[in-house]
């Protein structure tokens, strides 16, 4: 699985054997256990752990109904961005899955469809157009944003010949290229855009309630729901086309509903907290080191790993600056990049 | 090395060019041709730059400013305000130019750029700290070739082999780039709004600040580059035929790749240096050199030209047109030259050509 030709498409993939049961059960179970061990323990961190410090007696107190007015805000305010960055890290994670099975490009991540540059712009167009002020309604700004530049990124390279992955790519460089360059433009003419852009465009979870969830979680539900239909259908896929075909399965309905599947992931986790990097792109990458590239046994994998990385990553950065707090776009970038670099120094992102 | 050559010479329309015994150099009609084209579009938008608008220069004075040293007001334009802007376009697009085409050689990857492994990431986060955390203690282009330098060694660090491996560099690079990026939004979240706005405008590459020690910094640059990819270059073009094929006919490619990959950071680390990360033209100028000579391999001194052309018309446009006026270069080069290199992979892949 070299990375030589970028995003060029792959004849193959990380898929060594095109089982239809899973590779490796016990392991993936285990896997799987210890994944949901380490999302819990997380997210319990989650709720003790912040810029006021406070126990996990407190924490129970005021889950059981107790504590004081101060204690409750405090860890009230904690639950929803808990429960976001879960949604959110499963859903980057998710997508990234999906992206980097169908284009058959290792580097791939939910911005190549344009995901984050769509949604950027739409907020900034809003600011700057609309009199936008920021606040709990951007989800309502960035989702539609998102997900129109997604079907116009699908709708002029979705349908190449033959159906490759190669024009969707190159037509989502393009889009984001595009869209950068408008974002810059106006950001740069118009300072009170800038202005809020600037906060916009780091990922944070900080100050979401759970009205946010509640807006994005059908958009996530739905994304879900077809990514785990169409599992089988995406193992076919990295076979190869013809393959696939052979094999009975409706290729350009699985790499459509692919397709659509993580754009409603990515176009909702971005519409809610902002751009994150990182963890669309490493996530898969680890999740195929720890079960191989079986769908039906990535995906769950995902889901625990991308929440735990996400839920961890903004502990990281409510706990590293007291009393103030780190972005956690910011802090996924920190923890993740490493990562992915120790894993190619010993060999396990790239070969050769 | 002289084998080399003379395998890659036996092109139509090739023919050698001989200096003393030492040098032979494959000269085909059409690049030298193409080269000439591109030669006369700098000059007449090298003219039209320093002529245009409502500081020019009117074109008799400036004929004569060749003979007589020019006085007063031309002279502040020529030597302090123009010339100087010019030559450091001219001299950014020759450098991201060779940067690029030696990058895209080596990595057989059409969308290769130094850009690519972190190059222009950590030069703005180098560009960041210094500018809003240091408040200018250190001058821009020092904090730019600082981080530039940082990037690349750790992404040289983090793939263990060096730049051996095109696969590894580009992952590690897209980690670092990564890491730079987050620095730099980070600074700029926090920074006072004015301060913000104008280090975001120096983040996208401009030459609205470009005097004769950037022109120095690029002549160096360049001076050094040139001559050592035309050195490397038969064994450049054997890198296309793969790994074996080129370890097989007497070009060692490990180490090849090695020193192409580390002259084109020099260049694109150099043009950084004095204009900024400015997007896109390390990636378009090879693609357009490679199909307008109709040579595979790199084409250095058509790209450096091709690379020269767009960036001294991109400032022309944002120089002399209202709708561009005073945004960095860097924003239209985004702009325009991410939608024209799309378009002609698109079509050519629809074609079955790439």
């Amino acid at each position: 699985m070299g990375a030589e030709s970028g995003s060029a498409p792959r004849e193959r993939t990380g898929v060594r054997r095109p089982a239809m049961v899973v590779a490796h059960p016990r392991r993936t179970a285990l896997v799987i256990g210890g994944a949901a061990i380490l999302l819990v323990l997380v997210a319990a961190v989650g709720l003790v752990a912040g810029s006021k410090a406070t126990g996990i007696g407190d924490v129970w107190l005021v889950l059981s109904g107790g504590g004081d007015d101060h204690l409750r805000t405090v860890v009230d305010s904690r639950i929803p961005r808990t429960v976001l960055g879960a949604l959110v890290g499963a859903a980057l994670a998710v997508a990234g899955v999906i992206i980097q099975g169908i284009t058959r490009n290792p580097l791939g991540d939910p911005g190549l469809l344009g995901v984050t540059a769509g949604a950027s712009a739409s907020v900034v167009t809003a600011t700057a157009f609309l009199g936008f002020a920021g606040g709990g309604a951007t989800v309502w700004i960035a989702l539609p944003g998102a997900l129109i530049t997604v079907a116009v990124v699908y709708a002029i390279g979705g349908r190449g010949a033959g159906g490759s992955a190669v024009p969707l790519v190159l037509t989502g460089a393009v889009v984001a290229a595009v869209l950068g360059a408008y974002i810059q433009a106006m950001t740069l003419t118009m300072p009170t855009v800038f202005d809020s852009y600037r906060h916009w465009v780091i990922g944070s979870l900080a100050g979401r309630g759970f009205d946010t969830v509640v807006s994005i979680l059908p958009v996530l539900v739905v994304g879900l729901v077809l990514a785990a239909v169409l599992a089988g259908g995406l193992n076919t896929l990295a076979l190869g086309d013809e393959v696939a075909a052979s094999l009975g399965v409706r290729v350009q309905l699985v790499r459509a509903g692919g397709i659509l599947a993580a754009g409603l992931l990515s176009a909702a986790a971005t519409a809610a907290v902002g751009p994150i990097a990182f963890v669309g792109l490493a996530v898969p990458h680890l999740v195929r080191s720890l079960v191989g590239a079986d769908h039906r046994a990535a995906l769950p994998v995902a889901v625990l790993l991308g929440a735990t990385l996400l839920i961890g990553a903004d502990v990281v950065g409510r706990v590293i600056a007291r009393p103030e707090e780190l972005m956690v776009g910011i802090v996924t970038a920190f923890v993740g990049a490493p990562v992915l670099l120790i894993a190619v120094r010993r060999g396990w992102a790239a070969r050769s | 090395m002289t084998r080399v050559e003379t395998q890659s010479s036996r092109l139509p329309g090739t023919r050698m060019l001989r200096i003393g015994r030492l040098v032979a150099l494959p000269v085909r009609r059409r690049a030298v041709l193409v080269c000439l084209a591109v030669c006369l579009v700098i000059l007449a938008v090298g003219l039209a730059t320093l002529t245009m608008g409502r500081l020019g220069i009117p074109l008799g004075e400036l004929l004569t400013s060749v003979a007589v040293p020019p006085e007063g007001k031309t002279a502040f334009v020529l030597e302090r305000l123009r010339g100087p802007r010019l030559l450091t376009a001219i001299g950014v697009g020759a450098a991201f130019g060779l940067a690029g085409t030696l990058f895209q050689t080596v990595t057989r990857n059409p969308l290769g750029s130094p850009d690519v492994i972190g190059l222009g990431a950590g030069a703005g986060a180098g560009v960041a700290i210094t500018t809003v955390l240091w408040n200018g203690l250190v001058p821009t282009p020092v904090g730019a070739l600082g981080g530039a330098v940082l990037a690349i060694a750790l992404v040289h660090l983090a793939t263990g082999r060096g730049f051996a491996s095109p696969s590894r560099v580009i992952i590690a690079g897209i980690g670092v780039a990564a890491m730079a990026a987050a620095v730099t939004q980070y600074v700029i979240s926090i920074g006072v709004r004015d301060q913000a706005s104008q280090l975001a405008a120096a983040l996208a590459g401009s030459l609205n600040a470009a005097d004769w020690s950037d022109v120095a910094v690029l002549a160096v640059t360049i001076g050094v580059v040139l001559p050592l990819a035309a050195a490397l270059g038969g064994a450049l073009r054997l890198i296309e035929l793969g790994d074996d094929a080129t370890d097989a006919l007497g070009a060692r490619a490990i180490r090849t790749r090695t020193v192409a990959i580390l002259l084109s950071v020099v260049a694109a680390a150099g043009a950084v240096t004095a204009a900024g990360p400015i997007a896109f033209v390390a990636l378009t100028a090879p693609q357009i050199a490679r199909r307008a000579t109709r040579t595979a391999g790199p084409n250095l001194v058509a790209s450096a030209l091709i690379g020269a052309a767009i960036m001294v018309t991109a400032d022309l446009v944002v120089q002399q047109s209202p709708l561009a006026d005073g945004l960095p270069v860097g924003v239209l080069t985004a702009g325009v030259g991410g939608v024209y290199l799309g378009a002609l992979l698109l079509r050519e892949w629809r074609g079955g050509r790439v």
